[in-house]
């Protein structure tokens, strides 16, 4: 399996450190009405069939943090991008 | 460097001068080892990407190296113990971090008509000439161990590797070398 890095192209997977699912977002308050969110955020993974995202480090590389796109039924990659791209687009969206 | 002062290779004992391996016709490939060498890492602080980048192009006396996403290696065999971090800190203040790896990193060279099949054998990196063009670096692994790969010659490379594994690298990198015969120097 083949990911390609946006800083070093093409490189196969046991140069890669997966993380898990990169959609949960981080609750930006502590106050203790928000602990259900915490909870989610914490534990609770879906276990989607088909596209998902991931956060996925470099690590046998340039040691970037990327969020790649993947097929979990049948390991096609859809897209990668940094880490550090994929949350300004994720804020821009949220604009 | 000062006087009385001498640093000693981590492959001084290890990377001994001959010729090794298949012993018909010339040597495959030619190794040795860059040392006492001046090698710090530099790093980008945030959106000076580009200045930073602007300022390394206008260096003189070491050669940078890309190491990652806006991060670089400065390496120079001219300056003394020291000297080239402290020069640097001057020059780039504001725009990147600085670490001195001197100590930390050991470069060897391999050069020769099998060094990409020597290198091939260790990683996934594409060493067609057209493709890992003269000057270009790439952040890799070869057996287990991370590697700073650059081309600095038409059939010629650096590896770079943190010191505690340089030993066991280049019993790895001689070993695969070994069917072609191989020169130390
Ligand atoms: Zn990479």
């Amino acid at each position: 399996m083949l990911i390609k890095c946006p800083h070093c192209g093409a490189r196969p997977v046991e140069e890669y450190t997966f993380l898990g699912d990169a959609r949960p977002q981080r609750p930006t308050s502590n106050d203790p009405s928000t602990m259900e969110q915490w909870f989610d955020y914490v534990y609770l993974r879906d276990n989607p069939k088909g596209r998902f995202d991931e956060y996925v480090q470099h690590s046998g590389g340039c040691r970037a943090w990327l969020v790649v796109s993947r097929n979990t039924a049948t390991h096609e990659i859809h897209g990668t991008v940094t880490a550090r791209d994929w949350t300004k687009s994720r804020q821009g969206a949220k604009a | 460097m000062r006087e009385g002062f001498h640093r000693i290779s981590p492959l001084a004992d290890v990377a001994i001068q001959g010729r090794f391996g298949a012993d018909k016709g010339a040597p495959g490939v030619e190794l040795s080892v860059r040392h006492p060498l001046s090698i710090v890492t530099v790093i980008a602080r945030k959106d000076k990407a580009e200045a930073l980048s602007a300022a390394l192009a206008g260096l003189k006396g070491c050669v940078v190296q890309w190491a990652g996403a806006d991060q670089y290696y400065a390496v120079s065999e001219t300056y003394a113990e020291g000297a080239l971090y402290r020069e640097l800190r001057e020059k780039l203040a504001g725009l990147a971090s600085l670490s001195d790896q001197s100590h930390g990193r050991i470069v060897i060279r391999i050069a020769g008509p099998k060094a990409r099949a020597v290198l091939a054998k260790g990683t996934p990196v594409d060493l067609h000439p057209n493709e890992f063009l003269r000057g270009k670096s790439a952040v890799t692994q070869m057996a287990h161990v991370g590697v700073h790969l650059t081309r600095t010659g038409e059939d010629a490379f650096e590896l770079s590797v943190f010191r505690g594994f340089s030993e066991n690298f280049w019993e790895w990198l001689t070993g695969q070398a070994e069917e072609f015969g191989y020169q130390v120097s």
